[in-house]
């Protein structure tokens, strides 16, 4: 019974999320049918939102939410990886975002261009933090 | 560790949550919005990717100010390590004079920053202060204002004053921990001064001088309103640590975008440094 009315709260959550996502999407401007994606979602509003900034935000929310879920719904011993610390799934995915920020910066710093290179070795970097970490 | 963690008593944080979102989450997301945007005030902002970030990682400036910040939290660890072992180790054990020491020695930790701005910034005034004037009348040429290496002489022994305390009270506590059958069967052994101290007493103190070296680093790291109230920076930029030049680029130039980029990998570092003090410290905690 718990279990279920857990599982309904999730889902709604999920659902909340989604429509948060699409309610971002609506508020891109558009000029002549053309949206820009990088344009203000209120323009001299507060906290200055883009696009962007707003779906980053989105995707860790996301990311807390599904970990939270998981945690809840599959639960899990720490274990200890390369670094000798005891760890969760959700330590891992603290190291994975912190680590990710630096590896975007050092992509930036070294002069890395597309951006999008960084997000692709960090996703690695990620990936080898939930294995081995 | 066998049994599974339950993790549904986070729930009871949410409240703190709350809070903690209205105070710090939404300012910073307002400044991680900061960063990817231009403005020239009035509230109208306009994209401009992660031109900030790159200007950031690439400005000789920062770069400057993070060279200084490392030398001072360098030069501060390398003299208030040692001295505060060396007064721990000098310390009365037990009795009266062991109370009236631990008061002394923690009174400079309660002192607020500011005022322990002010005291320095007064008391190495050459024309006022008894610092400066003692240090004029034995004919030696020291002004903090003018003089690079005197304002770093004065911020770094006014940081040592200031927190040598910690490090000493924090070491003490680490030796009073330590068993007398340690002690009496290094006698037994005929073992000299140095080697009680190098196989005793600094194995038994590795766990607090490791929280003592990451909270010096820390705060140090983060140092704004000693050096501030005492020299505001100066001379020139020769005191100008990574909050002192972020604020002057925030607030002073109104800089809104290139500082917000600077705040957040300054803050990344925080993080980071934060999170292996966390780790060593738990990771303690589990080995006692």
């Amino acid at each position: 019974m718990r279990a279920r009315s857990l599982a309904a709260g999730f889902v709604i959550a999920a659902l909340l999320m989604l429509g948060l996502l699409a309610w971002l999407i609506l508020l891109v401007p558009a000029e002549d049918g053309v949206r820009e994606w990088t344009g203000s979602l209120n323009p001299g509003g507060w906290m200055a939102w883009t696009f962007p900034t707003a779906l980053f935000f989105w995707v860790i929310t996301a990311l807390l939410l599904a970990f939270t879920w998981a945690a809840i719904r599959f639960p899990e011993t720490p274990r200890k990886g390369v670094l000798g610390i005891l760890t969760t799934r959700g330590d891992r995915l603290f190291i994975s975002l912190l680590g990710s920020a630096f590896v975007n910066l050092a992509w930036l710093g070294l002069g890395g261009a597309p951006a999008w290179g960084g997000l692709l070795v960090s996703l690695i970097y990620a990936a080898a933090v939930f294995r081995w970490v | 560790m066998d049994k599974p963690v339950n993790n549904r008593a986070w729930f009871l944080v949410l409240p703190v949550l709350v809070l903690v979102a209205f105070s710090a989450v939404i300012p910073l997301m307002t400044v991680v919005n900061y960063s990817v945007q231009d403005t020239f005030g009035n509230n109208q902002f306009f994209w401009n990717g992660l031109g900030w970030f790159q200007e950031v990682l690439e400005s000789d400036r920062i770069h400057a100010a993070l060279g200084r910040q490392l030398l001072f939290s360098a030069i501060i660890l390398f003299i208030e390590i040692p001295l505060g072992i060396f007064i721990a180790l000098n310390m009365p054990k037990r009795g009266f004079w062991a109370s009236l020491v631990l008061v002394l020695m923690a009174l400079p930790l309660l002192i607020p920053w500011n005022v322990v701005g002010t005291i320095w910034q007064v008391f190495g005034r050459v024309d006022i202060g008894l610092l400066g004037h003692t240090l004029a009348a034995l004919g030696l040429d020291y002004n903090y204002v003018n003089d690079p290496v005197d304002a770093w002489a004065t911020i770094i022994v006014m940081d040592v004053w200031h927190w040598t305390s910690l490090v000493a009270l924090l070491c003490y506590a680490g030796l009073q921990s330590i068993p007398d059958a340690y002690y009496q069967a290094a006698r037994i052994d005929q073992a000299s001064r140095w080697g009680v101290f190098r196989f005793i007493e600094l194995p038994k103190m590795r766990g607090v001088l490791l929280i003592a070296v990451l909270l010096r680093f820390m705060d140090s790291f983060m140092i704004y309103t000693e050096p501030f109230v005492v020299t505001g920076g100066g001379p020139g930029n020769a005191t100008t640590f990574l909050s002192i030049d972020l604020v002057k680029m925030a607030i002073g130039q109104f800089d809104l975008g290139p500082a917000a980029a600077f705040s957040l990998i300054y803050f990344l570092v925080i993080l980071l440094i934060s999170w292996v003090f966390y780790t060593v410290m738990t990771a303690q905690r589990e080995t006692l």
